[in-house]
């Protein structure tokens, strides 16, 4: 003991060796403390819960002390109390190869089925010069699903039903994280280069890996020092629950989402079960303010507007304080629309759902540092145009997952920063990428006038009559193409 | 007149060192901006000030002339053949309009922004300056095209042209920005720009209180704006994507 003291405190010798040096710090801490885990999730998202199911359910690391901190209630968000024909505003699309992740996890039997819904085509046009690209399987039969609808409630409370049943998890619910700092040298062991999490009601708990899921201000982020680069685009997400005249024009079977790009930001109207479909309008501060101070007769008229009339009839209905109703059924009368082509048209919007949030794009430094990881928005904030923010993080936490199996697998020390690399190297550059083209897609359809526009429709006609292009891209959009990072 | 460059250190010790006697000959032609010294003397002697004075008067109706600097002569009392104490003839004229207007234009701005509540924002300050500094041109507006030709001539440009660059610094100064990075320089160009664009619109304006120019004034101010916008969303972008190639290949295992 004596030895490993004066080892411990000769200040030349690095961090690593003395962790190498001192093979007795991972015998102790079994026996030691309760408060030493293997892998602490802060944040009890989507991404950091499926990423405690997913460690669960993996037998290679099932065996790992794990424990999730979470700010609120978690019973918040594990009932989904609404009825059948309420839905919640928060949506989110699921790519076929999230989904099929959450079912490698075991996760998805544990969803409600019956509150998602597929869909199976696309119509994506430019509001200024009416270009359009569908995206439509081109033969009968060969349909397949390009996401899944799902209430972000359905699903945290999915993966929470997953980690109940597969238990194990140490859950600190209604805890904020008052303070993380680095552990101290004691008699049986080293923890300087351990994170200790510092809880409001009290209690300290030390991280083999501490992982933050804790969303785009994130605490674990600014704990290792990671810097998150980007900007605000200074427009608002305004989300709704829809109520529609019909189920789709291709019945209960085909549903498809529809994505209009205005001058302001892209508008979609996402189908949800039945007659129900979910909005989100990425829109100027003002007009968000607008939107959610309407009457619901005006919200809904302004809401059909948006798919039907030009910019410069838009533009001025927002002007409007009130009376958007009348104002939309006269220019109706005066705009040439071919329903099939627009979503059918919305008749109803549920009490209470529409709701704004601001859009940002942020990426972090990086995802790993020593013995810390980033999962979901704490690494990356992206456009919503894409509907891609959940996938990935989704995807992060099946690459991190993997990184901690191959450590656990070879008996390794599952927090440094080594193992954690392989991590980072398959998920930053994707990120990067999907990241970039969400922002440019912004970027190139804010531009309202200028040679720019019919160029932009020039390449979205020349990709819509390009079949295999097409295919190809909507292969990578629902996750089943090859990979091309 | 006064901003504030880096050199107040300087100017101290510079104080210290020297005695007071030499100060005059110091201001005269001091290539610094200071708190702490009164204002250089203007470029006017005593006598020139009291024709160029009593001439001004005579301007709105015959405009920067020989003319009217006689009658101004005649006016102070001197003879008629003094004018030509003045180097520069009717350019003097002209000069002494914008140097007296130009240091006119800080004690109107004590009074344009007195009444004001909320602070105003140094943009807004700026167009109300140069706004001001437009309709102190009011009286002479009809003379000054012939003014203008009159600056243009390859003698007296330089002069002309540096009374509009300390115009400009003279309008920021008083709209309080005290920024010493490069966009200095860029912020007194595109000013010196739109005023002198707005001024040359400004003669040829016959609407009422000149609404017209304001509005063209405002027009030239909100695209330098927007300019400056996009400037600085593309700086950003570039400075993100630059970091994030870096970022990348750290991530692919590049040891950068």
């Amino acid at each position: 003991m004596a030895a490993t003291r004066v080892l411990g405190s000769t200040p030349s010798i690095c961090r690593a060796c003395t962790r190498v040096s001192k093979p007795m710090a991972r015998r102790g801490y079994a026996t030691m403390s309760n408060d030493i885990y293997d892998v602490i999730c802060v944040g009890g998202g989507p991404a950091g819960l499926s990423l405690l199911a997913a460690l669960r359910a993996n037998p290679v690391t099932s065996n790992l002390r794990v424990a999730l901190i979470e700010a609120q209630d978690l019973t918040k968000s594990s009932v989904l109390s609404l009825p059948p024909s309420k839905f919640s505003n928060r949506c989110s699309s699921l790519t076929p190869y999230s989904a099929q992740f959450l079912n490698s996890i075991g996760a998805w039997s544990h969803l409600q089925r019956d509150r998602i819904q597929a869909y199976q085509e696309m119509q994506v046009w430019d509001g200024v010069t009416g270009a359009r690209i569908e995206f439509d399987w081109p033969t009968q039969g060969t349909e397949k699903t390009i996401a899944y609808m799902t209430e972000n409630l359905n699903l945290t409370s999915g993966l929470l039903g997953r980690i109940r049943e597969l238990g194990g998890v140490d859950i600190f619910e209604n805890s904020k994280v008052e303070q993380i700092q680095l552990g101290e040298e004691t008699e049986e062991m080293d923890l300087r280069s351990w994170p200790v999490v510092q809880l409001s009601n009290g209690k300290t708990l030390t991280a083999r890996l501490l992982v933050g899921a804790d969303g785009a201000n994130s605490p674990v982020r600014s704990f290792a020092g990671i810097e998150s680069r980007g900007w605000d685009y200074g427009r608002h997400g305004v989300v709704a629950t829809l109520e529609l005249e019909g189920e789709g024009w291709g019945g209960e079977y085909t549903k498809t989402a529809y994505q209009r790009f205005l001058p302001t930001g892209p508008v979609a109207m996402l189908p949800m079960p039945g007659n129900f479909a979910t909005l989100v309008w990425s829109t100027t501060p003002a007009n968000a303010a607008l939107l959610k101070r309407l009457a619901p007769k005006d919200f809904i008229a302004v809401v059909n507007a948006a798919f039907r009339l030009s910019p410069v009839d838009l533009a001025y209905m927002h002007s409007q304080n009130e009376g958007q109703d009348e104002e939309y059924q006269w220019r109706m009368q005066h705009t040439q629309t071919n329903p099939r082509m627009l979503p059918q048209a919305v008749v109803g919007v549920q009490e209470g759902t529409v709701a704004s949030f601001p859009l940002k794009f942020r990426h972090a430094d990086t995802y790993i540092g020593e013995r810390v990881a980033l999962v979901g928005d704490a690494a990356h904030t992206i456009h919503p145009l894409a509907g891609q923010g959940l996938n990935q993080g989704q995807a992060d936490v099946q690459s991190l997952v993997g990184a901690i199996e191959y450590a656990v697998s070879h008996g390794q020390d599952l927090g440094t920063q080594m193992w954690l690399e392989s991590y980072n190297s398959e998920r930053y550059a994707a990120n990067h990428v999907l990241m970039g083209v969400c922002d440019k897609l912004h970027k190139l359809y804010s531009v309202e006038s200028g040679p720019l526009v019919p160029l932009r429709s020039m390449g979205l006609k020349a990709v819509n009559a390009l079949g295999p292009l097409k295919g190809f891209l909507m292969a990578q959009a629902s996750g089943s193409g090859a990979k091309v990072i | 007149m006064a901003t504030a460059l880096p050199t107040r250190t300087a100017t101290r010790c510079f104080r210290t060192t020297r005695p007071r006697t030499c100060n005059q000959h110091i201001h005269s032609r001091r290539a610094f901006h200071s708190y702490d010294h009164p204002p250089p003397p203007g470029p006017f002697g005593a006598t020139e000030t009291l024709i160029l004075s009593a001439a001004y008067k005579h301007v709105p109706e015959h405009g920067f002339t020989h003319r009217a600097l006689s009658l101004g002569a005649c006016d102070a009392g001197l003879l008629d053949i003094s004018p030509s104490a003045l180097p520069d003839g009717a350019f003097s004229l002209i000069r002494y309009h914008l140097y007296t207007q130009r240091l006119a234009l800080a004690a109107k701005s004590s009074h344009i922004f007195q009444g004001e509540d909320a602070p105003v924002g140094v943009g807004a300050k700026v167009t109300a300056l140069t706004w001001e500094r437009l309709m102190a041109n009011r009286e002479v507006i009809h003379q000054w095209q012939e003014a203008l030709a009159v600056m243009a001539q390859p003698s007296h440009a330089p002069a002309s042209l540096k009374e509009l660059a300390m115009l400009s610094d003279e309008i920021w100064y008083l709209a309080g920005d005290t920024a010493v990075d490069p966009s200095w320089y860029t912020k007194r160009a595109t000013l010196s720009m739109i005023y002198s664009s707005s001024e040359l619109f400004m003669t040829n304006d016959h609407s009422p209180d000149y609404v017209e120019t304001n509005k063209f004034l405002k027009r030239r101010l909100g695209e330098v704006q927007s300019v400056g916008g996009a400037l600085g969303a593309i700086g950003q972008w570039v400075g993100f994507t630059a970091s994030a190639g870096i970022n990348v290949l750290r991530s692919k295992g590049a040891r950068i």
